[in-house]
């Protein structure tokens, strides 16, 4: 999900302390008791911002939970896109979370820090078998003991190439760049071919660049930031020769994913790591960069990268036994895959990748890229570290600006954020 | 004045025109573009190639844009009421009457504007949910229903009306509640309307404090209402810029009828302020 971070984040630390009070906080046994009990009464279940495309698929959940479990209700609440963490934060404070949560692993991990969230690998261990590996590791948090999420709906997605620019830039367009070194070199070649601003690359590289460069992020514990070693600074040493060779614009250094996607679309880009369905988007907003573009695999030097959206369960719900029933109903196999036909993304249940619609390519380039995306999602790691905060995303991207202007050594600036990042974990 | 004077000025002046009203024009043009536009060619393209209606009703088909102007409508009622009559109050107050703790309770007013929102929106929110208003229009209006700022605009408009005009009424016999109606309150009657503007548009446009406050649909604000549009995955800026023109007009509404009144209170404020 190239969803952008909230603009900014309410002191959320300070905001669930103060809610401890407002509700009267409650033992630390919330989060571990086994759930036991009758899947019965009302429960709340919230998403973020899908009821625009997607309300009859959620409807249809309901009511198919409900009929399956007599005399459960379950009322389904949408949120919309913007300032999703600071609601959630709020209602955490206040004491009004809803019993079952749409949530990202970042998020989670600061609501599981301040005990909001049920830990699972206590209440409910034998669930890892039914999701893939990598999408269950995303929401455990070593630091903090437990994994606090079911999985839900992953993304990924191919590299996307404007070929006519790179016709016009003199890159080889029957040889695509899926590794760095490829990336780069060509690059190179694009700015010393074109001189008026177009460029290869049209964002600085973020937390999951550094993951799938090959730069370990976290030490296996999860309590320390690592990626100020040896490779992370090779990573943003590349950045910063491009960037004296022309190959990157002074705009492209402040650039959010929206920004990058803007210039792509407005052909000043050539690559743009995308998702399942950028082709689609592509296809509605800029018609002539949809024609000439190629797909190509996520460039890695590692195993491709993957966002995921999982479902929580509020440890001080009222009907746990209902919430956790819910949870696993709608993050089941069938109901997975019911809506990754509806949206264009990918489903975390164990085994359902191998359906047919995942693995037919019946010839349409929207298959194709399905299919292709399918196979990657299969592999693909959650690079983005949960404990890596929003405004840690913010502070990393400015240190990383001022090293490729050359106003700070890349190792300075790699420390700094390393040291930022750190001190926002919860102590 | 020369011609090359006048060129320089009707130069400047449209610069001016469109820097300040270019997006405004891009968002309508925007709005207007159908499916066949390539909304990012180069150079950009003002008059649509392909152009509808469609995207008007497609945000009206997506989002019950009606119910969430009633809503924005029902809260800023509550905040332009309680601003144009708490804040009138209280500024005469502050400015006329005399009594103990004046200045401490003018310092609390300016002290009140540095607090940024972000630092106590959560204990507004736990004040608000206790008081049992949490998913109510009147939750979402009643912190905003009288503003620290609007109260020391009215205070200072009140200042500068001249003593001599109060005493002569009070020569008159008339009491502190005559003085106010009739003498004091018409005097500043153009600052009211520009906190009525002012709360009105800040009513409107509000985004984080409704999203706190409200979680269920039917009382969603048109702020949150039309965030909607934006889409789960991939969003479709026509939508966007639709919705955007259907939330901008009744501010201009009510700027249009509130305008003659508008430009005198800015104009006193310039002078006496």
């Amino acid at each position: 999900m190239f969803r952008q971070p909230a603009r900014f984040v309410l002191p959320v630390v300070a905001a669930l302390a103060l809610g401890a009070c407002g509700v009267g906080g409650s033992g630390s046994d919330d989060t571990t008791a086994t759930v036991s009990g009758e899947i019965k009464g009302e429960i709340t279940f919230q998403t973020w911002n899908l009821k625009g495309g997607y309300e009859e698929y959620f409807t249809g959940l309901v009511t198919a939970f409900q009929t399956a479990n007599p005399g459960t209700t379950v009322t389904w609440i949408d949120q919309p896109p913007e300032g999703y963490q600071d609601k959630l934060s709020a209602d955490a404070a206040a004491g009004s979370l809803p019993d079952v949560v749409d949530i990202g692993p970042e998020a989670a991990f600061t609501l599981a820090g301040a005990g909001m969230l049920l830990d699972l690998s206590k209440t409910d261990p034998d669930a890892a078998k039914d999701y893939l590996p990598k999408a269950w590791d995303a929401n455990h948090f070593p630091s903090l003991g437990g994994t606090y999420a079911y999985p839900w709906y992953l993304n990924t997605g191919p590299s996307f190439f404007n070929t006519a620019l790179l016709d016009k830039c003199g890159v080889d367009k029957a040889a695509l760049p899926t590794t760095f070194d490829a990336l780069f070199t060509a690059g190179q070649t694009m700015a010393s071919k074109c001189k008026s601003g177009e460029t290869m690359v049209g964002r600085l590289p973020a937390i999951e660049t550094f993951g799938a460069y090959g730069v370990p992020l976290m030490n296996a514990e999860g309590t320390t930031f690592t990626f100020n070693d040896a490779k992370g600074v090779e990573l943003v040493t590349r950045y910063k020769q491009l960037f004296e060779a022309g190959g990157l614009t002074e705009a492209t250094l402040n650039e959010l994913q929206t920004g990058e996607v803007d210039a792509f679309k407005a052909g000043q880009v050539g690559w743009l790591p995308g998702s399942s369905y950028t082709l689609k988007d592509l296809k509605s907003t800029a018609p002539k960069i949809a024609e000439t573009v190629a797909i190509s695999p996520q460039i890695t030097n590692d195993k491709p990268n993957m966002y995921i959206e999982s479902l929580a369960v509020n440890a001080k719900s009222k009907n746990t036994a209902t919430a956790v029933a819910f949870a696993k109903f709608a993050t089941n196999r069938e109901n997975q895959l019911g809506f990754s036909s509806k949206a264009a993304i990918f489903p975390s249940a164990a085994g359902a990748l191998e359906d047919a619609y995942f693995t037919t390519d019946d010839g349409t380039p929207e298959a194709k890229l399905r299919v292709e995306s399918a196979k990657a999602v299969s592999e693909a790691i959650v690079y983005w570290p949960a404990a890596f905060s929003s405004k840690s995303v913010d502070f990393m991207r400015e240190q990383i600006a001022l090293a490729v202007l050359g106003k700070k050594d890349v190792q300075a600036a790699l420390d700094e954020s390393v040291k930022y990042a750190q001190d926002n974990l919860p102590k | 004045m020369t011609r090359a004077q006048r060129a320089g000025r009707y130069l400047v002046l449209t610069g001016f025109f469109l820097l300040l009203a270019g997006p405004l024009l891009w968002q309508l043009s925007l709005s207007v573009k159908g499916p066949g536009d390539d909304l990012y060619a180069q150079p950009p393209q003002i008059i649509p190639s392909d152009p509808t209606l469609d995207n008007y009703t497609g945000v009206l088909d997506r989002v019950p844009v009606l119910s969430y102007v009633w809503n924005s409508g029902l809260v800023a009622l509550i905040v332009v009421g309680g601003n144009v009559a708490g804040a009138t109050l209280a500024g005469y107050a502050l400015a006329r009457l005399r009594f103990r703790f004046r200045g401490l309770v003018t310092g609390l007013f300016v002290v009140a504007l540095l607090v940024p929102i972000e630092a106590i929106i959560i204990a507004q929110f736990l004040l608000v949910r206790s008081t049992g208003l949490a998913d109510t229009l009147l939750g979402v209006a009643l912190p905003t229903a009288v503003g620290a700022l609007n109260v020391l605009l009215m205070r200072n408009a009140f200042q500068s009306i001249p003593n001599e005009l109060e005493e002569a009424a009070r020569i008159d016999g008339a009491g502190v509640w005559q003085r106010f109606r009739h003498i004091c309150a018409p005097q500043v009657r153009g600052v009211m309307t520009v906190v009525a503007v002012f709360s009105f548009v800040g009513a409107w446009n509000d985004f984080l404090w409704p999203l706190i406050v409200l979680s269920g649909e039917e009382n969603y604000t048109l702020t949150l209402g039309l965030n909607r549009l934006r889409g789960t995955f991939v969003s479709d800026p026509r939508l966007i810029a639709a919705g955007t023109i259907i939330a901008l007009v009744p501010i201009l509404a009510v700027f249009a009828l509130l305008q003659r009144y508008f430009f005198r209170g800015l104009q006193a404020g310039g002078i006496k302020g």
